[in-house]
C-alpha cells in the first residue's frame, strides 16, 4: 500500500536520523541542522525498516538522535541539495575533528576539512568546551555520516570545538544546546569510548545493506565506518558514512546517561516509532527520543519544543522537517521511557487513523478519535452488508454462469477496473448466447422490489433500526434472516419466493405477484 | 482506495484479478452444483451463504496471508470445514477471547476509545488479538478488500442483470 510504503520510508528516515548517532541530543544536541538532513536520506531505504528491526539496542539508542533538519531535506532527494551539502560538509568536517580525536578508526572518514564553522552545530553537541576531542568520535562520526565527504576535519584542537560548538549550536538556533556542561561532555567522552565500540559494532558497515550491518555484533572501532554506511540509503554511497556516524553518535548518547537500563529502554521505544512513523512531518518531527539523562533533556525540550511547535503545523522553520523518528521529552513532560513509548505509540495510532481517514469517505469533516472510529465502524459494517446483500442477489438473480460468461465477466472487470461501483457496461450480444434467461421486465422490478420491499420491512424490525446507519445500505443485514426472527422470516420467504419466482421467469404463479406488494 | 499500486499493477497480479478469478470460479462452481432450479425460500438462502462465504474465502485467499485479517479468516474456514456445518467459527472465538479481555486490561490509555476499539475488533476478523495500531492497519487493508469486493460483487450483478 502506497501509504505503508510512505510510512516505512518516512519512518526509515526518522531512523536513519536517529541513526546518525545524534543521541548527542543528550549533550542536548539535536541536530537538527539541515545538514543532518543528509543523514535522514540514509533511512529512506526501505530495507532500512527490516534492519532497525533487527537492530540491537543501540539502534535503538541511536533513533533518538536528531537528523530532523536533514533528514527531511534528504528524505525526497535522497540527498542534501547543494547548498546543503555544503553545510553538510562543514558539519561532517567539524563532526570528523571531534571524532578524529577518538579512537576512530575511521581516520579516513574524518577529513580535515575547513569546514569546521558550520558543522559546528553539530559538532559543538559532541565537542564540549572540555578538551577530550578523542572521546568525541562518535559525534564526529555522526558528522561524517551526515556528510558526503568522507573526510572529516580531524579534530586537531580542542580549543576549536568550543568554538565550533558555539558556532554549531547557533547555526541551527540551538543555542541553548551550547552550554554543553562539562560534566556532560565528561559523560559524552567517557560514553563515546565505551560506547563507541559498541555503537560501531551494532554499525558494520555493509553500504546499502542496512540489515547486515545491524547484524554485525559489536566490532571495534573500525566497524565505525560501516555504521557510517549502514544508515546510508541506497542512493547515497556516502551516506554510509553519514549514517554511521549518526549511528555512533546516539550509541554515545544514550551510553553518556549512563544508564543503560533508562537507554535501553528508550532505544527499545525508539525501533517502535522509528519502524512505524508515518511521513506526516508534524507527528514524526516532533519526537526526539530522549535518552540521556534529563538535563539533556530540558535542553534539547527546548529544541525540540520550538521544533515540535514548528513542525507539528507544517516545518520548515528553523529546524527543519524531519522525517527521524525522534522521541524526545516534551517540555513540561516526564521523560522517562514509559512515556515516550507511550507518546510513539500514540503518534503511530494518530497516524493509522488519518490513514483511514483518507480510507473512509466522508470523514474529513470528522474531527477526533472517538468519532473516527464510529465512523470507520460504521463504514465497515456497511461494507460487510452490502457483499451479504450482493452476494444474496447473485443467489437470486445468477442461475446460470458457463464458462463463457465467467471469461465475459472477468474480462469486463479487467478493463473497467478503475471505475467507480455500480456501472453499467455495455452488454456484448454474446452474452445472450450464454443461456442467461431472464425476463427484462421482471428482472429489474424484483431488483427493486427486493430493495424496497425488504428495506421497508425490516425497517419494522426494532432489531434492525441500528443498521440503518448509513445510507448506502438499502437491504439490512440479512443476517436477520438466520435470526430465527418468524415475523422476518415469513416476509423474507413471501418476498423471496416471489422475487425468485419473477426473476427465473420459469414459474410465474399469479399467487405470488398477488402477494409481492 | 481502487487506485493503489496493487491494483494498478498487471491486472493479472493485482488483488483485485485475483479475487474476480476465485470467485468467479467459485460462483460457478456453485451454481453448478445446486442450479437455480427450486426457488424455495430454503435453497436460495443455503445458496446465498454459499455464494457469501465463496466471496469471503476468495478474498482472503487472494489476500493470502499476507495479512492478519486474512490469515484468521482463513483459520477459521479451515475449522469450519473441520466442523459440523452448522457450527460456525466458535472455537476460535472463544480462543481469542481471552487474549481479548488480556489486551483491553492493558488498554486503559485509550479510555474511552476502548468501546470502539471493542467494536472494531469484532469487525475485522482476527481483530481479537491485535493491538490498537495493528488493528487499524489491518482495518484499513480489510475495507480497501472490503471494497473490492463489493465493487466486484457489484459488476457481477449488473452483468447478470443486463444479459436478460
Amino acid at each position: 500500500m502506497e501509504k505503508d510504503q510512505v510510512f516505512m520510508g518516512e519512518g526509515l528516515n526518522r531512523a536513519a536520523a536517529v541513526q546518525a548517532g545524534w543521541n548527542s541530543c543528550s549533550f542536548g544536541m539535536e541536530m537538527e541542522t539541515d545538514e543532518l538532513n543528509c543523514v535522514g536520506s540514509c533511512f529512506l531505504n526501505p530495507k532500512w525498516h527490516n534492519s532497525m528491526d533487527q537492530s540491537d539496542p543501540f539502534e535503538s539508542a541511536l533513533s533518538s538522535m536528531v537528523c530532523s533538519p536533514a533528514a527531511s531535506n534528504a528524505g525526497s532527494t535522497n540527498f542534501p541539495a547543494s547548498g546543503d551539502n555544503t553545510m553538510m560538509t562543514d558539519l561532517i568536517g567539524k563532526l570528523g575533528n571531534i571524532c578524529n580525536t577518538g579512537d576512530i578508526s575511521p581516520q579516513s572518514l574524518i577529513k580535515p576539512p575547513n569546514n569546521n564553522n558550520n558543522c559546528s552545530s553539530n559538532t559543538s553537541c559532541y565537542t564540549s568546551p572540555l578538551d577530550s576531542p578523542p572521546k568525541l568520535n562518535l559525534s564526529m562520526m555522526g558528522g561524517n555520516q551526515i556528510l558526503k565527504h568522507p573526510s572529516l576535519v580531524p579534530v586537531s584542537a580542542d580549543p576549536g570545538f568550543a568554538e565550533r560548538a558555539a558556532r554549531f549550536s547557533c547555526f541551527n538556533g540551538l543555542n541553548p544546546q551550547v552550554g554543553v556542561t562539562e560534566a556532560e561532555f565528561v559523560q559524552l567522552t567517557r560514553v563515546s569510548t565505551n560506547q563507541s565500540i559498541m555503537v560501531t559494532g551494532s554499525q558494520v558497515h555493509v553500504p546499502d545493506s542496512n540489515k547486515n550491518t545491524l547484524q554485525d555484533g559489536n566490532s571495534c572501532s573500525d566497524k565505525r565506518n560501516s555504521r557510517l554506511s549502514r544508515c546510508s540509503s541506497p542512493e547515497n554511497g556516502d551516506s554510509k558514512d553519514e549514517s554511521s556516524i549518526s549511528e555512533q553518535i546516539p550509541g554515545v548518547g544514550s551510553s553518556i546517561k549512563a544508564q543503560n537500563d533508562a537507554n535501553a529502554r528508550k532505544r527499545k521505544s525508539m525501533p517502535r516509532g522509528k519502524a512505524k512513523e508515518t511521513p506526516s512531518p508534524a507527528a514524526a518531527e516532533a519526537k526526539i527520543a530522549e535518552e540521556n539523562n534529563k538535563s539533556t533533556a530540558k535542553r534539547s525540550k527546548q529544541q525540540n519544543d520550538s521544533a515540535k511547535a514548528e513542525n507539528k503545523e507544517n516545518p520548515k522553520p528553523p529546524e527543519p522537517p524531519k522525517d527521524y523518528i525522534h522521541v524526545r521529552a516534551r517540555r513540561g513532560q516526564a521523560t522517562d521511557s514509559h512515556s515516550l513509548a507511550e507518546r510513539v505509540r500514540r503518534e503511530k495510532i494518530s497516524e493509522r487513523m488519518k490513514f483511514l481517514q483518507d480510507l473512509v469517505p466522508g470523514c474529513n469533516k470528522v474531527t477526533g478519535k472517538a468519532l473516527m472510529l464510529d465512523e470507520i465502524i460504521n463504514y465497515v459494517q456497511s461494507l460487510q452488508r452490502q457483499v451479504e446483500f450482493l452476494s444474496m442477489k447473485l443467489a437470486t438473480v445468477n442461475p446460470r454462469m458457463n464458462a463463457n460468461t465467467e471469461a465475459l465477466l472477468s474480462k469486463d472487470m479487467f478493463r473497467s477496473r478503475g471505475s467507480l461501483p455500480h456501472s453499467h457496461y455495455p452488454m456484448d450480444s454474446s452474452a445472450l448466447a450464454f443461456g442467461l434467461r431472464y425476463q427484462p421486465q421482471q428482472g429489474l422490478p424484483m431488483n427493486n422490489g427486493i430493495s424496497n420491499d425488504t428495506q421497508i420491512k425490516f425497517s419494522m424490525n426494532p432489531a434492525n433500526a441500528a443498521l440503518h446507519k448509513t445510507q448506502r445500505l438499502q437491504l439490512p443485514p440479512v443476517d436477520g434472516i438466520s435470526d430465527a426472527n418468524p415475523q422476518i422470516g415469513s416476509f423474507w420467504d413471501d418476498d423471496l419466493q416471489s422475487i425468485v419466482q419473477m426473476g427465473f421467469g420459469q414459474n410465474q404463479p399469479q399467487s405470488c405477484q398477488s402477494k409481492h406488494s | 482506495m481502487m487506485n493503489t499500486p496493487q491494483q494498478v499493477k498487471n491486472p493479472s497480479t493485482s488483488l483485485k484479478s485475483r479475487f474476480i478469478t476465485r470467485f468467479l470460479g467459485a460462483l460457478t462452481k456453485i451454481n453448478a452444483e445446486d442450479p437455480i432450479s427450486s426457488p424455495s425460500p430454503t435453497r436460495i438462502f443455503q445458496r446465498y451463504r454459499r455464494i457469501k462465504v465463496a466471496s469471503n474465502k476468495s478474498m482472503a485467499y487472494s489476500v493470502r496471508s499476507r495479512r492478519i485479517w486474512s490469515r484468521a479468516m482463513l483459520s477459521r474456514f479451515r475449522s469450519r470445514r473441520s466442523a459440523f456445518s452448522g457450527r460456525r467459527s466458535s472455537v476460535k472465538t472463544t480462543n481469542c477471547t481471552t487474549i481479548n479481555v488480556t489486551i483491553n486490561e492493558n488498554k486503559t490509555a485509550k479510555g474511552g476509545l476502548d468501546m470502539q476499539t471493542d467494536e472494531l475488533r469484532e469487525l475485522v476478523p482476527g481483530g481479537e488479538a491485535m493491538d490498537v495500531c495493528n488493528l487499524l492497519d489491518e482495518t484499513a487493508h480489510y475495507i480497501k478488500c472490503l471494497t473490492t469486493q463489493v465493487q466486484v460483487m457489484r459488476k457481477i450483478v449488473d452483468f447478470c442483470h443486463l444479459s436478460k
